[in-house]
This record gives structure tokens, C-alpha cells and sequence, in this order.
């Protein structure tokens, strides 16, 4: 087929100027668990689908809602490998920003430094794109941050999204349910019930995955705190 | 005992032994300006000049060159001598307020440039023989045989590290005289010096400035002019600027001013001109 | 004599109430020869934020250029204004990139931080060593003498006019003891709402 031709390798325009790496990038993403976030006055949170293939699994080894500074978390949808790979990247360029700087990195600095990488990887021999989109959030200046950055290396600051599979159900849903006086609580909750919308089977402290953000700090809920929240819903 | 500090006998050095002999030596030292103490090195001349050598080997610099602005010349009305205030060590200023000039007797003046310590010592003994000069032969010493009597006492110490760069200015039977004598034994007479860190800038001013028949206000403000210029371009010229004039009559002091003074006063002369 | 020294120079920086002053001699020399005395060597590198670099003019020159570059490229990435302390990381890593073959400059940061309006002073070594200490911070030729009449002047909590007159007495008559230092002043008084700079006559030897 005539779109096999440019679908090799090197990430090369389509004659009607695609770059049909980054589109299959994209959809590998879609194909990938959901995430959630939603920025609120105090607050950002993230919170993720974490289904396992088995229940010989042991849940909470595998972590998908990651710290990279004290003040920035990270979530992802898409392929976890890949990921594990971003995290490092994205520790490292706060690191390399703190020793240059002495002050900690600001979010959007981290989101564009971060975007930098995936885009070198949509324009480099020997390589292809990410296959996840991240969700960053973050606290600086006194105010939350929340960020999606795609495989492409196009990066968009949000009040609330979500990706993977069944987003456009996720943002529909969201678009309905915020507004702009939520606290942290409700957004943690907003968010449960988005990931509700498309989850398949009983959601429990050991499949899903939220992680806060605010003028404290980064940190991921423990089981403890997530079953909390979802016996208030239910 | 004076002829023969006079003419240098016995100027080697003694062995000290204990404290009377220091004692000794001391009053040597003062009866007869020439005995000094050499080091106690096995081959003492040839150490001294540049630099000492120490236990071992090492080379101990003595390093004498102190930044000044000297200068004197002659003209019709006799001679100028104008000179700078500063003492430093290293870049370090030690003083603003040093006399560079000293009065050898109403009719002598000598500047002071180099080692500070070299310069007041020998231009002392020089005041003293000039005196027994005068107390033997009833008539005051000449510029040319009071210069001639530094220089040869300094020639003595060639090679042992003296640092001095000096002019003799006087007014004798043949008018105002003008030497200059330096530690390496140079002596020449002359119409116009300048000596010291600052000279280059001073002579800038002074060759300029110069002719012989200059009033005397004309040659006394060339003199302070040429010093301050030197102090302002020198790092190690400053302080205040001394200017005298040696008459038939003997010299004068004309002027002492601070150079802060005198530089926003120029300033201001420029800006109206 | 040092090449530090080569081209003489001094600079202090005081902290006071809600304010900070730096302030620097004018005088640029070749070892005894002053060549010009109007050559400032502090600079402004931001709105409340003076950097002085005392040494080797040739250095104390790239040092600002590579400096200025560095500071706008990050107020372009950021959009916003570097701190005081950013200024001092950047140029402390500016410095010790050269840790084998060293610029012959020893930087001294004067500021206010633009969010909390703190004052901050700093100076660092020639390879990137940063001393922040409560008081003042000394520089250049003159930093011997300069010691001695900042230790002596200084009080806490000066007011801007108070602090103006500790910073420019001890300067000027520091470098008054100083053949490499002098031909002039002037003096910074940086505060929340406005810098005062002022030229100061002193001793042209």
C-alpha cells in the first residue's frame, strides 16, 4: 500500500504531509489506559487505570503515577517502557536545572524540556516517536500547572483532560462536570468518576492509581487513601 | 677619626662576637658611616646586590623599587626642585606625607628616590662631611664636590644592593648647580632631571614647558605642574606636591599642596579655558 | 604582582534595610600607569540587580558578555526576570567551567529579589566560590583595607542615605591606601522603588 511506503524507520512526510508515525504514535496512545487530570484552585490531580493482565500480579509493585521533583508528578498513557524512559529524562532535566539554577525547575520549563526530547525523536535517523502521551502537573509560584505532551513533541496546558482509550468520552464528560471553583477533594473525585465513565469491571484501591499535587508538594495516594475516596462515591 | 671616616678607612667589616663587640660595632657604625655590618655569608659581596641567598640556596630578593616622582632643573633664576609625598611597599601605601627633599645645609637640597632607608642614611652623612668641609676650609663645599663625596661613598656599596636615584642642587661661586647621582655610581650634571616611577609623565610636562629664561612663578608652577601630572598618571606618586627654589641667597621652600586640591583646581582652569 | 592586580580596581556591596549599595572605584590602569578614570565596573544586569567584576578588565569585559548572553537567554526560555541568587548559580557555574584556565575576575552581586524584595549580596572567588554573608562583601585591589573599614562602619538596619554614606567612606578611604585603586567612585543605593547612583570626588593620586 501506497502509506506503507513512508511508515518505515525514519519518521518521513506523506505526500499529502503527514507524518503517519506520529498518527500510529497517537493511536498506540489511544489504545492505552486511561489518565485523567484536572487542575483545581488548590491543587492538581492525576489519576490512572492500572488493569492487569493477570491476578497473579502483584498490584503495587508496578507504578504508573511517578514523582519527578518534589513539586512535579507525571502520568502517561500509552506504552509503559516508553515511559519509564521519560521519567528518567524528566528527572534528569530537573536535576541538571536545580545545579544550574539553585532553584527548583518551573513546570512549564520541565513541559518544554520534556517536549524537546519527543520532538527530537519525530526528526532523528534510527529511532521512532514515543508511543505515550504524559500528563504533568505540577506547583510553582503559587499556582497549579497541568500539561499533556504528545508524541509529536506538542505540548498544551489544560484545566482538565484525559487520554488513552475512550478520551473523547473522558473530555465530554469532564467539559460537563468543571468548573472553576473545584477543590482538591471534588477534582479527586471528578476525576475517580471519569475514569468510571469507561471502567470496565469493579474499581479498587489496587486498579487505579491518583496521584496530588499542591502547595505541599508532589505525592501519590496511598491504597488506604484511594479506597477513602471511593467509598464516599459509592 | 673624622679624616679617616672621610676618606673611608677601615670600612671592612668586623667579626661580632657576643654583645659587647655588638656594642662596639654600633659605636662604629656612628663614628665611621662606612662600617657597616656585612651578612654573615661566606662570600658576602657577591650575595648582597639583587638578593640575599639563605641556608639553602634560595634567592631572598630585596627589592628597593619604591614609586616616586622626583624632578629639578635650572633656569635663569636658579634651580627648581619639585617632588611628590608618597611611600609605598608593594602596592600598598604606606604614606602620603614623606619629605623627599632634604635639607643638607641652607644651600643644599637633595631629593629622594629608590630605597627610602639608602636615600635619608647617605644624603645624612653627606650633610655631616659638607659641614666638616666648611669647618676646615672656612668656605662652603661646591655642588660638584658635595655630589662627588655622595658618589663615591655610594660607589663604595657598588654591587651590595643600594637602591637610590638622587639629585644634589645647591647655589656655590659658580652659580646653581644640578647633579645627578645614582646607585650604580653615576653622577652627571645637568639642566634638567627627573627621577622615579612618575618621571616619564613628569619630563612630558617639563620638556615642554621649558626654557632657561622662565620667571621664577613660570618655573616654580612648570615644577608643581610636571609633579602633579606625574601623580595623577603614576600609581605610586601621590600625596602632596613640595616645591622649592635655590636662590643666590640659598633655598626656599615655595610650596607644599595636596594633590586632591591642586588636581580640582587645574580641573577648573581647563574647563574655563 | 598578581594578574588580578594588573589593572587594578575595587568593589564593595553593603546590605542595609530594604536596601542594598554597591559600589566601585574608576580608576582603569596598566600595573602603575593609569590609563582612563571613568571606567565603571559594575554593571546592571537586571531591574534591582548589579553585578561588579573586579580583575583583569579584559576578563571583567567577557565575563559581562557571556554573563548578559547566559541572562537573556534564560529571560527569553522563561519569561521572567533572573533572581539575584539565579545570577549568582549562573555565574558561579559560568566561572568554574573555567576551573584550569580561569577568568581573572571576582564577582560581586548586589540586589533586591523581585517577589519578596529581600536584599542580597554576594561575592564570589575567581573560580566560582560564593561567600554570602550578612553584612557587606569586598573586592578588587583594595579588599585588605576594604575589610578594615567596612568592619568598622558597618551597622545593621542602615537606612538608603545612612547605608550610602558607610559604603562611600569605606571605599574611598580604602583605596586611598591603595596605588592601584581610586581616581573616583560611584556609588549604587538600590531600593524596592528606585536606584540611586551617585559619582563621588575623591583623590586623583
Amino acid at each position: 500500500m501506497a502509506t506503507e511506503r513512508y511508515s518505515f524507520s525514519l519518521t518521513t512526510f506523506s505526500p499529502s504531509g503527514k507524518l503517519v508515525q506520529i498518527e500510529y504514535a497517537l493511536a498506540a496512545v489511544a489504545a492505552g489506559a486511561p489518565a485523567v487530570g484536572i487542575k483545581a484552585k488548590d491543587g492538581v490531580v492525576l489519576a490512572t487505570e492500572k488493569k492487569h493482565k493477570s491476578i497473579l500480579v502483584e498490584e503495587h509493585s508496578i507504578i504508573k503515577v511517578e514523582m519527578i521533583t518534589d513539586h512535579i508528578g507525571m502520568v502517561y498513557s500509552g506504552m509503559g517502557p516508553d515511559y519509564r524512559l521519560l521519567v528518567r529524562q524528566a528527572r534528569k532535566v530537573a536535576q541538571q536545572y536545580y545545579r544550574t539554577y539553585l532553584e527548583p525547575i518551573p513546570t512549564p520549563q520541565l513541559v518544554q524540556r520534556l517536549a524537546a526530547i519527543m520532538q527530537e525523536y519525530t526528526q532523528s535517523g534510527g529511532v521512532r516517536p514515543f508511543g505515550v502521551s504524559l500528563l504533568i502537573c505540577g506547583w510553582d509560584l503559587d499556582r497549579p500547572y497541568l500539561f499533556q505532551c504528545d508524541p509529536s513533541g506538542a505540548y498544551f496546558p489544560w484545566k482538565a483532560t484525559a487520554m488513552g482509550k475512550n478520551f473523547i468520552n473522558g473530555k465530554t464528560f469532564l467539559e460537563k462536570r468543571y468548573n472553576e471553583d473545584l477543590e482538591l477533594d471534588d477534582a479527586v473525585h471528578t476525576a475517580i468518576l471519569t475514569l468510571k465513565e469507561s471502567f470496565e469491571g469493579q474499581m479498587s484501591s489496587d486498579n487505579i492509581e491518583i496521584g496530588i499535587c499542591n502547595s505541599q508538594g508532589f505525592r501519590r495516594l496511598t491504597p488506604a487513601e484511594v479506597q477513602d475516596y471511593l467509598a464516599n462515591i459509592a | 677619626m673624622a679624616l679617616q671616616a672621610l676618606h673611608g678607612v677601615d670600612y671592612h667589616c668586623k667579626k661580632a662576637n657576643g654583645l659587647e663587640d655588638d656594642e662596639n660595632v654600633y659605636l662604629g657604625n656612628m663614628s665611621n658611616q662606612c662600617q657597616l655590618y656585612m651578612p654573615p655569608l661566606s662570600k658576602a659581596e657577591s650575595q648582597v646586590g639583587e638578593f640575599l641567598v639563605d641556608e639553602c640556596g634560595r634567592k631572598i630578593k630585596l627589592n628597593f623599587a619604591h614609586g616616586t616622582t622626583t624632578l629639578g632643573f635650572k633656569f635663569n633664576g636658579g634651580v627648581v626642585m619639585a617632588v611628590d609625598s608618597r611611600a609605598t611597599s608593594g602596592q600598598y601605601i604606606g604614606s602620603n606625607n614623606v619629605k623627599k627633599v632634604i635639607e643638607i645645609n641652607p644651600y643644599l637640597l637633595g631629593t629622594m628616590a629608590g630605597g627610602a632607608a639608602d636615600c635619608t642614611y647617605w644624603e645624612r652623612v653627606l650633610a655631616k662631611q659638607c659641614r666638616l668641609y666648611e669647618l676646615r676650609n672656612r668656605e662652603r663645599i661646591s655642588v660638584a664636590a658635595a655630589s662627588k663625596l655622595l658618589a663615591n661613598m655610594v660607589y663604595q656599596y657598588k654591587g651590595y644592593g643600594l637602591s637610590m636615584g638622587v639629585m644634589i642642587a645647591g647655589w656655590d661661586k659658580k652659580g646653581p648647580g644640578l647633579y645627578y647621582v645614582d646607585n650604580d655610581g653615576n653622577r652627571m650634571p645637568g639642566n634638567s632631571f627627573s627621577v622615579g616611577s612618575g618621571s616619564i609623565y613628569a619630563y612630558g610636562v617639563l620638556d615642554s614647558g621649558y626654557r632657561w629664561d622662565l620667571s621664577d612663578t613660570e618655573a616654580q608652577e612648570l615644577g608643581r605642574r610636571a609633579i602633579y601630572h606625574a601623580t595623577f598618571r603614576d600609581a605610586y606618586s601621590g600625596g602632596v606636591v613640595r616645591v622649592y627654589h635655590i636662590k643666590k641667597d640659598g633655598w626656599v621652600k615655595i610650596s607644599e599642596q595636596d594633590c586632591k586640591a591642586l588636581h580640582y583646581k587645574y580641573a577648573e582652569e581647563t574647563k574655563t579655558a | 604582582m598578581s594578574i588580578l592586580a594588573y589593572n587594578g580596581g575595587s568593589v564593595v556591596a553593603m546590605k542595609g534595610k530594604n536596601c542594598v549599595a554597591i559600589a566601585t572605584d574608576l580608576r582603569f590602569g596598566v600595573q602603575a600607569q593609569t590609563i582612563t578614570t571613568d571606567f565603571e565596573r559594575v554593571f546592571e544586569v537586571g531591574p534591582h540587580l548589579y553585578i561588579g567584576l573586579p580583575g583583569l578588565v579584559t576578563d571583567t569585559q567577557t565575563v559581562l558578555q557571556r554573563l548578559k548572553f547566559r541572562i537573556k537567554m534564560y529571560e527569553m526560555r522563561e519569561g521572567r526576570k533572573v533572581k539575584p541568587r539565579t545570577l549568582m548559580a549562573m555565574v558561579q557555574n559560568l566561572l568554574y567551567e573555567r576551573r584550569f584556565g580561569p577568568y581573572f575576575v571576582e564577582p560581586v552581586i548586589a540586589g533586591l529579589d523581585p517577589v519578596t524584595k529581600d536584599p542580597y549580596i554576594c561575592a564570589l572567588d575567581l573560580i566560582g566560590c560564593p561567600c554570602e554573608p550578612a553584612d557587606f562583601v569586598v573586592s578588587g585591589t583594595s579588599s585588605e583595607s576594604l575589610y578594615g573599614m567596612c568592619e568598622t562602619t558597618w551597622r545593621e538596619d542602615l537606612e538608603p542615605d545612612d547605608l550610602f554614606e558607610c559604603i562611600g567612606q569605606s571605599l574611598i578611604n580604602a583605596f586611598d591606601r591603595d596605588a592601584l585603586s581610586g581616581w573616583g567612585a560611584v556609588v549604587h543605593v538600590i531600593e524596592e522603588d528606585k536606584v540611586t547612583t551617585r559619582h563621588i570626588k575623591s583623590r586623583m593620586d
